[in-house]
């Protein structure tokens, strides 16, 4: 008989353990050991602990329990969401990790999301952290047009704040690469501020043959664009974290192909369960709850503060778990979803007349991943070297341009904002899969054509350069996060539910983008260089979505639009006091261009929460930084 | 917005989980701040160096993974490399070079029989922001009555502590080391660390 405990109350108690999460681990456990506090900290999540070596090594070969087993991923029959592309549709559950729906898993256990992605890195620019106001100020009177039901919001704070907070990030995951955006490393606005105060702490892993190309051509004229290696979190060297944890290198320079499924054996690549849990473990003042299901906060009805996190753990009991202040780093629409569930924040409700919705949370949601109906270009490389190595996705070995991405160049007349971060280069070959004849046999192939059909393939004489640009998907209030009348997780409770498609903004920017990228590999001499059909807006509603969602539980400057605040405490229009939650994910950015990660962008503010929270703890003198 | 009724049927749920358990705090290989932010410095102050230098002892093993408890640093060199170190970090120090020959706390266990271990070298010492630095030069092993072994020479690895690239003394020759003395614990340890950060199949 499922019974409810009440656990000893914590000072700060942490809601999922991803990756903004254990910054909030290691640097609230550590503050209060060098404040002389015994301030506890505990972490809850649904998964349970990885250890890389026992769950791992011997295990992630399982390309059948990996790859469509999903045993490494958020069980679907726990929770799901629902999806639908418009206010008046029904919206049906994820059921399968399949395409169409959901083709990327979700994270589960410590370390989140990221114990099988891809680690692919890149920090966000100005612009990105300014696009309304840039965008009125060089286009005045165009957003509307560009981006019909517009809901895009500049975030409390620039670039250039955020860059201390980056290093931080950066030092703590052991990030490889050599500068952002260039490697004379230039000013990143008109004040002269650089792109970064200080280099990335580990080098980049060895560039690929079609990288050497791609860099030498975009480099020179007509180009003269600024490329870099590409910026991952794979350590490409054995490290040393800025909590003293120690961190193996990647023995394969970045083997994680396929859908990001494929976790890693020597924790070489970064998460919070082997960078920064680890310092919080070692501190004592933190305790990790595993395989514990949060289902609601408690408020008090007075205050309107959150006073205790519930939980169920498997055996169905019933825990709660006091504390004084919460961060709340689940993944995506579930950091959306407990606080919908629980009464915290305002919640976002539509309504078919745009200037008449309210409230804040499910507010804004985009998505940072590129459509599946989208414009792509390709060619063939001949004869420049190279091996399919069974690995990539990561882009390790791979190089950069921010060039046509942000404002960096005209947009007059183009119909879109923004632009895209072109890469080339990562080491061809898919992962796991890869390896098996069996995925590179056809009846073409055999017989006497085995072995060169093989040498080939390992060997390569051809290799295929690609490329799938895609402008920023933007705010509308059309796009949001609400929870399901009709479908529940495992308890009862209501599924998150996903009204999405893909905004203009995206496809009109894939079109120009592609035929930029279709210049560049011409140049690098590439042949049947060919632009697939170009999609127009509205054309094609995805039944496809992400797994880079962002925005729909954004920051921001106003209580009306966004349900942080600068230092991602929430604001609450029923609270009078300093509200006692702050949060921290991709899901939290308020908007950005289209680097691969907003996981990277999501960092500094899993840092500005810690200094919040120390804030409000004693631990940290206001008013120190602005 | 009010809270949803709090759901009345907690039930068991019987999910197929792989999970490891969640290590003791005595478990995690963690440098401590001092020794970290020590060893920054060094490694800044020491990075141009001409002679061949290179972090030993523990904190060595530990920024590389291996479960110990260092609670100094160690620099092995040779006896020019002593004293170029003690001139890049002549604001730290705290007793200049000269030749030391001391014997260790812990016996070497050859044939199952014990025998002290002496080490000489041309040693000097420092405080690096209140972590204490032995630095040795031409550092030489004496075990029991057999002779005075060649001092230690070695490649060095290389991790990067916090993007210094920092020069250690290799696991593999410290693990031979501690095999020959009898320490099958220390060498054990390294093994572990080196398993933890190698490919399964490779």
């Amino acid at each position: 008989m499922p019974t409810t405990i009440t656990e000893p109350a914590a000072d700060v108690v942490i809601l999922g353990v991803g990756y903004m999460s254990g910054v909030i681990a290691a640097e609230l456990s550590i503050a209060s050991l060098n404040n002389n506090k015994n301030y506890k900290v505990v972490a809850i999540t649904k998964g349970p602990y990885w250890d890389y070596v026992n769950d791992f090594s011997t295990t992630k070969y399982d390309e059948w329990g990996v790859g469509l087993g999903r045993k490494y991923d958020s069980p679907l029959p726990l929770q799901s969401t629902t999806i639908r592309n418009t206010p008046y549709q029904f919206a049906l559950p994820v059921r399968r990790y399949t395409m169409p729906i959901q083709y990327h898993a979700l994270g589960h256990g410590v370390g989140g999301a990221a114990q099988h992605y891809g680690g692919t890195m890149g920090r966000q620019g100005p612009w990105g952290y300014q696009m309304l106001l840039q965008t009125n100020t060089r286009y005045p009177g165009t957003i509307d047009t560009i981006n019909p039901h517009n809901d895009l919001e500049d975030w409390p704070l620039q670039y250039y704040q955020y860059e201390p907070y980056y290093v931080q990030w950066e030092n703590a995951h052991g990030l490889c690469g050599n500068y952002n955006g260039s490697i004379d490393n230039p000013g990143s606005d008109a004040s002269g501020y650089p792109w970064m105060s200080q280099n990335y702490k580990l080098p980049p892993h060895p560039l690929t043959s079609a990288a050497q190309l791609f860099q030498s051509t975009v480099s020179s004229a007509p180009f003269n664009y600024h490329p870099f290696p590409h910026v991952n979190a794979l350590a490409s060297q054995p490290y040393v974290n800025s909590y003293g944890v120690p961190v193996n290198p990647c023995v394969y320079d970045g083997y994680c192909g396929g859908p990001c499924d494929y976790a890693c054996e020597t924790g070489a690549k970064a998460n919070a369960a082997y960078r920064t849990i680890p310092a919080a473990m070692k501190s004592g003042n933190f305790t990790l709850v595993v395989n514990s299901f949060i289902f609601r906060l408690d408020t008090d009805p007075t205050s309107g503060l959150v006073t205790a996190a519930r939980y169920y753990d498997p055996q169905g009991n019933v825990h709660i778990q006091p504390g004084t202040v919460f961060f709340n780093g689940m993944w995506g629409y579930n950091m959306i979803r407990i606080m919908l569930l629980s009464g915290v924040g305002a919640p976002y409700v539509w309504n078919s007349d745009p200037t008449l919705v309210s409230g804040t949370v499910g507010r804004g949601l985009t998505n940072g991943y590129s459509p599946f109906k989208g414009t792509n270009v390709s060619g063939t490389l001949s004869n420049i070297g190279g091996n399919a190595y069974p690995a990539g996705n990561a882009g390790g070995g791979s190089v950069d341009i921010y060039d046509l991405m942000d404002d960096n160049f005209d947009h007059t007349g183009l119909g879109f904002i923004g632009g895209s971060q072109i890469g080339v280069g990562g080491y061809p070959g898919g992962g796991p899969g890869n390896i098996t004849f069996a995925g590179g046999v056809s009846s073409a192939s055999m017989g006497p054509q085995f072995k060169p059909s093989q040498k080939d393939k390992y060997l390569q004489t051809k290799t295929i350069v690609s490329a799938t640009p895609f402008a920023p998907d933007l705010p509308t209030k059309d796009n949001y996060v609400d929870l399901d009348p009709h479908y529940a997780d495992i308890y009862g409770d209501p599924l998150a539910r996903l009204t999405y498609d893909w905004t203009q903004n995206m496809y009109i920017g894939a079109t120009y983008l592609a035929n930029k990228v279709k210049d560049i590999f011409t140049k690098m001499g590439a042949s049947n260089v060919t632009v697939s059909s170009t999609v127009s807006p509205g054309a094609a509603h995805n039944d496809w979505w992400g797994h880079h969602l962002r925005g729909g539980c954004r920051i921001g400057t106003a209580p009306a639009s966004s349900v942080w605040d600068k230092w991602n405490q929430c604001w609450s229009p029923t609270v009078k006091t300093p509200f006692n939650i702050f949060g921290a994910g991709e899901i939290t950015n308020t908007s950005g261009d289209t680097v691969p990660s907003g996981t990277h962008v999501a960092g500094p503010q899993s840092y500005r929460a810690a200094e919040g929270i120390k804030q409000y703890l004693g631990l940290m003198t206001p008013g120190l930084v602005p | 917005m009010p809270a949803l009724r709090l759901s009345e049927k907690p039930k068991p749920i019987d999910l197929l989980q792989i999970q490891s358990r969640i290590p003791k705090p005595e478990e995690l290989v963690v440098l401590s701040k001092p020794l970290l932010d020590a060893t920054i410095i060094i490694g800044k102050a020491l990075m141009d160096c001409e002679n061949k230098w290179a972090v030993g002892g523990d904190v060595a093993e530990v920024i590389s993974g291996v479960n110990v408890q260092p609670n100094h640093i160690t620099i092995l060199s040779t006896k020019d490399g002593c004293e170029e170190v003690a001139r890049k970090l002549v604001k730290y120090q705290v007793e200049p070079p000269h030749d030391v020959e001391s014997e260790l706390a812990r016996d070497a266990i050859v044939d199952l029989k014990p025998h002290k271990v002496r080490i000489k070298s041309y040693s000097s010492r420092f405080d690096v922001e209140g972590s204490q630095l032995n630095v040795h030069g031409n550092l030489r092993i004496k075990v029991g009555e057999w002779d005075w072994g060649d001092p230690l020479d070695f490649d060095p690895d290389y991790v990067y502590v916090l993007g210094v690239k920092m020069p250690i003394v290799p696991l593999k020759m410290k693990s031979e080391l501690y095999s020959g003395l009898g320490w099958t614990d220390r060498a054990i340890k390294i093994h572990e660390a080196v398993m933890r950060s190698r490919h399964m199949f490779g």
